[in-house]
């Protein structure tokens, strides 16, 4: 029986999509032509010249520190939400706790941007870092719950009981023995608030104010109002980064468990 | 009409496992064959290579008259059982039944007729419109059934087709694929790696290992007279013991009033070590300082207080039991002799309470007819070492290493 | 009686948190984004006092329903694409061996990975009247040095199936790794082809895949924003510009809230009328489905 050879065909097609762009990118900002039309001389004259503009590295700082302390908070706010969802299952409360943590995920993020900026209008609070940390909590929250929830899927709770029935009090029940077991699920959950919240665009730019500028905000206005070349070098950069962080996440998954990857998470959680 | 079936050379490599080695088979026309094995001997490879799903490397496949080795699966006129049954979850029982006679573009009339008929005959009538997962596991194994013979194939593959099913069910299904098969006629082609399940169902098997087959014949004449120690093994419990072919067997002939000696071709003595000579029958012409194993069946064995009288080609050795199972019909014996702890089987013709019977420890005699032994050969130290027991601790009860596919 | 509402002050303990939070900025802005449809706007870009009905009327001028309409084609048209791609690639990944099945995994989910800013703007580099494409379509031939790739509809649609495929082919590949291929053989078996094994028996194995990679690609898109902005040109606008345009140059808020409830309702169709589907099959087989 001889397989269609078209599925194959297809798959790198679609690998071809997927990284020629890329590829021509970082090829592009080796090129000191100022519009990549032609091909001028091979220079690393983009990334000194990146080095010169002070603003990307706030606006780097800024994205750092909303990245962090959002992953943080929703961290501890989404795995306490997906434990209730499991604990305490189908009661109306938690019927409705389910559909506010449920509904994020499926609204369009220029939604939650725009509602948020009402919200704080209406409130009269000032737009600047603290709101876009407000809104990174409130959208990252629903992430790291889900990716939890998935993995309480499979957790016995009669450990629990064990932990309890050989005299663990609730405060060590929960230090030794629960969140032991569910770090790689909060782990996963935070990697995937961590990414999203470095890589949001919309939400940031609708609630940020003066003076908040993060990178995907700066990134933004180069590519409408900058050089190109610029971004070219930034780009890579940032591929880079990602690359080099995906390659040692792989060798550390290597290493221990079986992980499972964040965006399988979103699959589960994206069937209604 | 012979020849309706033939694998002719069929070989097939994964990488340097051989799964198929060389295989030649013909299987008659209206016959259950069984492809009877442990996993891994090849047997469901053959019959994927039949259903069309596995092109062999070497050989061809002839099926009436026909050859479709090169067909693809669609085209070939043969239907399959799966193990797991393989019913669409998506389609109703009606519509698994169906697909087959769809898929052909049948006539929609013919299609409800051939469906309704064949529901019948399975009794599900009722169930038509359930999905799969809402109906048993036995019903689920007639729907597949029904799904491949409503299409009146050429030969109808099973591939463990039981496997999935608990014993009781099991035992009732056995029952009605014999009478399934009696009603449509069809040849089956039969794969299992349970002897039990051959052995009641088939009228001939195959007996597969490493690719290749051991033996092939009625289920009584693999039982009975097995070729090789493995298939002795694998069918049924047995006693092997580890000896060396003596002299062949003197007869004594009264020739001219004198009594002089010629040889008996028929049957050979055989040293095993710590035993008086053992007779045994010597079909397959063992030369005189062979290594063999002697196959014996525990039920072969006569077993007394009384040393039994010696009568020509009757062996007799004396041991002591060592434990004693009473299984209601028969009784199972452990008796030590020398190094070895054989296993005896006595049935109970007779009322058993009227006697006085044989307990631990009691010294007993053993007695068995040349014609129930049977001398493997030793074909090398490697062949010993890929049997399914291990022979030279004999007694170990020797059950088929079994395990699912 | 004591252990019950031990447990009733440990729900509330662990759920509070979460709850009070998205009822506050989640819950309330969504309401507030339906309230302010219907309040004035101030001069200053402010919200103004009363009720009116003004922002509704505004509406009603031809051009949002053309601007919606676009928006909805542009999205099933990038729904339909990135099924159609994803579909082949999801079979071939779960019919692969194991350690270039989790490279395909990694290739896949990579983009996803890097930021979305950078991957529309290499489509801007490719697309761009001296980038690569162009130039290369020039050479073949198949587009004349005048002709604009960039700009337009075309671009956005194909930088909306590049940054939507993932989320297409992720959900296929997992409901196509669950499915029993030796389906597949029994089909062949009784008779099908390759293609109709594929159609009538892969297919229906994989629904909920494909159910839940159109709603992950479809309703994103509905919201698309930054792409159109950034590829696509004025007769290329999506409702997600229309209103990042009232909020940030018009500063019309009541506008932008009038618009954005029109989306939030344009997403909620799909969402229920899934959920009435599948109420519809029995509860049975809505567990089995959701995989529990």
């Amino acid at each position: 029986m001889k397989p269609s050879r078209f599925p194959l065909v297809v798959t790198w097609a679609v690998l071809i999509f997927f990284y020629l762009p890329i590829v021509v990118l970082v090829v592009q900002s080796f090129n000191s032509a100022r519009f990549g039309g032609g091909w001028e001389s091979t220079s690393l004259k983009w990334y000194r010249q990146l080095l010169k503009e002070p603003s990307i590295w706030d606006a780097l700082m800024n994205t750092l520190i909303i990245a962090t302390t959002a992953t943080a908070a929703s961290m501890v706010l989404g795995t306490s939400a997906a434990f209730a969802l499991h604990r305490y299952g189908k009661s109306l409360l938690q019927r409705l706790h389910f559909s506010l943590i449920y509904t994020p995920l499926v609204l369009p993020e220029i939604l939650m941007g725009l509602s948020m900026l009402l919200f704080f209008v209406a409130i009269n609070v000032e737009l600047g870092l603290g709101t876009i940390f407000v809104a990174h909590v409130t959208f990252c929250l629903s992430y790291v719950a889900m990716t939890v929830l998935a993995r309480l899927q499979d957790f016995d709770f009669s450990v629990i009981e064990a932990a309890q029935d050989l005299g663990a009090g609730w405060w060590t029940t929960l230090w030794k023995v629960l969140v032991p077991i569910l770090a790689p699920g909060i782990l996963a959950g935070g990697l995937l608030a961590f990414t999203l919240s470095i890589d949001d665009f919309v939400i940031s730019f609708f609630v940020a104010g003066p003076g908040s500028t993060t990178l995907p905000i700066k990134i933004y206005s180069m590519i409408k109002y900058g050089s190109p070349p610029l971004i070219n070098a930034l780009s890579t950069l940032l591929l880079l980064v990602t690359f080099a962080s995906v390659a040692a996440s792989q060798h550390l998954a290597r290493k221990g468990e079986p992980r499972r990857d964040p965006s399988r998470a979103r699959i589960t959680m994206a069937q209604p | 009409m012979s020849n309706f079936l033939h694998f002719e050379n069929v070989s097939k490599h994964y990488g340097e496992v051989k799964a198929v080695d060389q295989v030649t088979l013909t299987v008659e026309q209206g016959e259950i064959f069984s492809l009877l094995g442990p996993s891994g001997c090849g047997k469901t490879t053959l019959l994927r290579i039949l259903a069309g799903f596995e092109q062999p490397d070497s050989g061809r496949v002839i099926l009436g008259g026909k050859d479709v080795t090169d067909l693809p699966p669609y085209e070939r006129k043969v239907n399959t059982i799966f193990q797991s049954y393989a019913l669409f979850p998506h389609l109703s029982v009606w519509d698994n039944i169906a697909f087959g006679l769809k898929v052909a573009k049948r006539p929609r009339k013919e299609i409800n007729d051939a469906v309704e008929a064949i529901l019948a005959m399975i009794q599900m009538e009722d169930h038509a419109w359930k999905k799969p997962d809402q109906i048993s596991g036995g019903q689920k194994q007639r729907v597949a059934i029904a799904r491949a013979l409503v299409n009146k194939p050429q030969v109808l593959l099973l591939d463990e087709p039981l496997a999935a099913l608990d014993l009781k069910l099991r035992q009732r299904m056995l029952i009605e694929l014999d009478l399934i098969h009696d009603e449509v006629g069809i040849t089956f082609l039969y794969v299992t790696h349970d002897q039990g399940e051959a052995m009641s169902l088939s009228d001939r098997i195959a007996v597969m290992r490493d690719g290749k087959i051991e033996q092939l014949g009625t289920p009584a004449e693999i039982y009975e007279a097995p070729r090789t120690s493995f298939v002795a093994a694998f069918i049924g419990d047995t006693n092997f013991f580890d000896g060396v072919v003596a002299e062949p067997l003197e007869k004594g002939v009264v020739l001219d009033g004198m009594l002089s000696a010629a040889l008996d071709k028929d049957y050979s003595r055989l040293k095993v070590e710590d035993f008086p000579d053992v007779e045994c029958y010597n079909d397959k012409q063992i030369r005189q300082g062979e290594k063999v194993f002697l196959s014996v069946r525990p039920e072969k064995f006569r077993i007394s207080r009384e040393k039994p009288e010696a009568r020509p080609h009757l062996n007799i050795i004396q041991g002591m039991v060592e434990d004693v199972i009473y299984l209601g019909s028969q009784t199972k014996y452990w008796v030590r002799v020398a190094d070895y702890q054989i296993s005896v089987i006595r049935q109970h013709s007779r009322f058993l309470l009227d006697e006085e019977p044989i307990e631990w420890d009691e010294q007993v005699w053993l007695s068995w007819h040349a014609d129930d032994g049977f001398m493997m050969e030793k074909y090398s130290e490697q062949d010993e070492a890929l049997l399914p027991a291990p022979p030279d601790k004999v007694g170990d009860e020797v059950e088929p290493e079994v395990e699912a596919q | 009686m004591k252990t019950r509402a031990r447990t009733r002050w440990a729900e509330c303990f662990v759920t509070l948190p979460s709850l009070v939070w998205l009822g506050l900025l989640f819950l309330v802005p969504t309401v507030l984004v339906f309230a302010i449809t219907f309040k004035p706007a101030t001069p200053y870009g402010g919200i103004g006092e009363g009720w009116t009905l003004e922002t509704l009327r505004t509406l009603g001028n031809p051009n949002y329903p053309a601007i919606i309409w676009r928006t909805l084609r542009l999205s099933m048209l990038t729904t339909g694409a990135c099924i159609l791609l994803a579909t082949p690639m999801a079979y071939y990944m779960a019919r692969t061996g194991e350690v270039w099945r989790r490279w395909l995994l990694l290739l896949v989910v990579l983009p996803f990975w890097t930021s979305s800013l950078v991957r529309i703007f290499a489509w801007k580099v490719l697309l761009h009247p001296e980038g690569l494409v162009k130039q290369a379509l020039v050479a073949l031939g198949l587009a004349g040095p005048e002709t604009m790739l960039l700009y337009n509809e075309n671009a956005v649609l194909l930088v909306m199936v590049y940054t939507e495929l993932p989320f297409a082919i992720l959900p296929l590949y997992a409901a196509a790794d669950k499915f029993d291929f030796q389906l597949i053989e029994a089909a062949k078996d009784l008779g099908a082809t390759s293609f109709r094994a594929f159609r009538s028996i892969f297919l229906p194995g994989i629904r909920v895949g494909l159910l839940t990679a159109f709603l992950m690609v479809f309703i994103p898109s509905l919201g698309s924003y930054v792409i159109p902005d950034v590829v696509g040109g004025p007769t290329s606008e999506m409702v997600g510009n229309k209103i990042a345009q009232r909020t940030f140059v018009d500063r019309n808020l009541p506008h932008a809230a009038g618009l954005s409830a029109i989306l939030a309702l344009t997403v909620v169709a799909p969402l229920v009328a899934i959920t009435v589907l599948r109420r519809k099959t029995s509860p049975r087989d809505a567990l089995r489905e959701e995989g529990i």
